[in-house]
């Protein structure tokens, strides 16, 4: 039984992990957002403009993708990732935030996979079995400013 | 063996997941509308397009990505190159009327700004001519025309009307070019005096171009237009009827940039070619030709070659050289390269100015963006990787231009059009460098034909 007992992580190993990943997608989703708003050295909201723009005409003018659809995506991006990155270091709603991340990492990839972008794609699939990892370690979940009910 | 002991945890309800996503999804999908407010604001352009062809599409890519112009009109004789600008278009959001004749889209469409105009060399005149009437600013793709005095009537038509017309040697707006030209040629002087230039533009051999069956145009529509069949429809650069070859579609870019660099025309030129391979050309596949310019420095021999039949030598280029150090210019940056001879003076002060930069120092915008990406940001210092680089090799003598360009080829040209309509800039190509330019290019076909060197007389370069 003591052979048993430790083959098999302790929670607060577990607790540990999810802790690992959220702070890693936290970062990333709040890096991700904040540096969309960057153009030649400076940010600001006419850079995040100018930036987001170019990604909805850039994917349209190589993809079947309408450019009301990639723009509808692209403008609110950069807000959404930084709001999952905040939500995902505070604690807040851990199970939605992170499927709302991994949805987004979806339309990501599907935006990459209609211009032919494999290691684009390839590079969001590592972040979606990131996200995936997290959702099945989220009932480890500490620490959380606003935690799930029951958590 | 025992189940591994979890601690106990709740489930997510259907409601909370839903409740939950609403509230953080609302904060960030007002978030656009907020960014949007910030952009734009100058007058919007309405602009139209004649001709729908490979270059049409390729200025229509570029002009798609300039805030405030909207296509309000497409033109080609052609349904299926028609369909092809329409359709593109529309996926952007815009609204274009397609025309086959450009004097219906002109008629019915009587509000638009500006034209561009992308058809065959032949038909450049009279396109632009009817619309600079009708009191609209053009911008004409090069080769300017294929005669002379089609040319000549461009710059006196764009005269009486007052209207803008910019000719498309695009080159003239690139930053890098610009950069070339105005700091490291004219300002810091870094070539020293150039007294030669060598330039290129091979292509492997090619087939000629065909079309769906299905959309091949009536015979009767296309003698109405001036084509004699299908075939010399779809590969009009190739015929004398229509265009100037391939010293007109490939050089007369390259050696726009001669006459501009030195800021002369030349005196004479000296030219060789044939129909050597192709069986369905008339123009000549290959020619080379030898320029003289009289520049304030001296004297500078400038040659140049356009091969249809090989890709040897790498592309396409401008390789300027002086006494104090060589620059090969080309439209793509990969074979751009500034040269520096031992006798020259220092170039360190050209560094700290931003003018150029040591080899080996990696730049964000050496790496191709995708059409998507922004460009990256710039690290502070030379890197590890430089400084290695220039400790252990010998190649002291190679330098790189600063300026980068991370925009479509012919985005800077249409963006300088635009501006100009607009007050903010003055043309990069005027009708009379693009006279002056067609001048310089199609007196090669005669020389060649005469098989001795003919000579320029300035009065040669002036409508």
């Amino acid at each position: 039984m003591s052979q048993n007992s430790s083959s098999v992580p302790a929670a607060c190993e577990y607790t540990a992990a999810f802790l690992l990943l959220r702070l890693f997608l936290g970062l990333r989703a709040l890096f991700g957002g904040i540096e969309k708003f960057e153009l030649n050295g400076t940010y600001s909201i006419e850079n995040y403009t100018a930036n987001m723009k170019r990604m909805a005409t850039g994917i349209t003018g190589a993809s079947f993708l309408p450019l009301w659809a990639t723009k509808s995506f692209a403008l609110p991006l950069g807000y959404l990732l930084i709001a999952l990155g905040v939500a995902l270091l505070l604690g807040l709603k851990m199970r939605a935030s992170l499927i709302l991340m991994g949805l987004v990492y979806v339309a990501l990839s599907f935006g990459l996979m209609a211009v032919q972008e494999g290691d684009g794609v390839a590079w969001l699939g590592v972040h979606l079995a990131l996200v995936v990892g997290a959702l099945l370690l989220v009932r480890y979940n500490r620490f959380a400013v606003w935690p799930d009910k029951h958590e | 063996m025992s189940e591994p002991t979890l601690p106990a945890t709740a489930e997510l309800s259907r409601r909370d997941f839903i409740s939950t996503g609403l509230k953080l999804g609302a904060a960030v999908l007002v978030a656009p509308y907020v960014a949007r407010g910030a952009s734009g604001g100058q007058a919007e352009l309405k602009v139209g397009l004649i001709g729908c062809g490979e270059e049409g599409r390729v200025l229509l890519n570029a002009a798609l990505k300039i805030p405030d112009i909207r296509f309000h009109a497409v033109c080609d004789i052609w349904g299926y190159n028609r369909t092809y600008g329409e359709r593109l278009l529309r996926k952007f959001g815009h609204d274009p009327k397609p025309f086959e004749d450009y004097r219906e889209m002109l008629a019915q469409v009587s509000d638009l700004d500006a034209v561009i105009v992308a058809t065959p060399d032949f038909m450049h005149a009279e396109h632009t001519n009817t619309c600079l009437k009708a009191g609209k600013h053009v911008y004409c793709e090069k080769l300017m025309a294929n005669s002379v005095e089609n040319a000549r009537s461009m710059v006196l038509t764009a005269r009486e009307t007052g209207k803008f017309l910019q000719i498309g040697h695009q080159r003239r707006s690139n930053p890098r070019y610009l950069q070339a030209r105005e700091k490291v040629i004219n300002e810091a002087r870094l070539l020293g005096r150039i007294t030669n230039i060598n330039g290129q533009w091979n292509r492997a051999v090619s087939e000629d171009l065909g079309w769906p069956e299905r959309y091949a145009m009536p015979q009767a529509q296309l003698e109405k237009y001036g084509y004699a069949n299908m075939h010399q429809f779809r590969n009009w650069r190739w015929f004398k009827k229509y265009a100037g070859g391939p010293i007109s579609d490939l050089g007369a870019h390259q050696i726009d940039v001669y006459n501009w660099f030195l800021g002369a025309n030349p005196g004479s030129v000296l030219a060789g070619g044939g129909v050597d391979y192709y069986t369905t050309h008339e123009w000549y596949d290959n020619v080379m030709a030898i320029y003289e310019f009289a520049t304030a420095q001296g004297p500078v021999r400038a040659f140049y070659e356009v091969l249809t039949t090989t890709s040897a030598g790498g592309g396409y280029t401008e390789y300027f050289m002086g006494d104090e150090g060589s620059l090969k210019m080309s439209e793509n940056p990969a074979y751009t390269k500034l040269f520096r001879e031992a006798r020259a003076p220092d170039w360190e002060q050209w560094v700290k100015r931003g003018y150029i930069k040591k080899p080996g120092v990696p730049d964000p915008g050496d790496v191709p963006l995708k059409p998507w990406e922004k460009p990256r940001p710039k690290l502070g210092g030379p890197s590890r990787a430089g400084v290695v680089d220039v400790r252990e090799t010998a190649a002291l003598s190679s330098w790189d231009l600063t300026a980068t360009l991370d925009k479509a080829i012919h985005q800077p040209h249409l963006e300088n059009f635009f501006d100009t309509i607009r007050g903010k800039a003055q043309l990069n190509c005027p009708p009379e460098s693009g006279f002056a330019s067609a001048v310089t290019i199609l007196r090669v076909n005669e020389a060649v034909a005469a098989r001795r060197m003919l000579t320029f007389d300035p009065k040669d370069f002036v409508a």
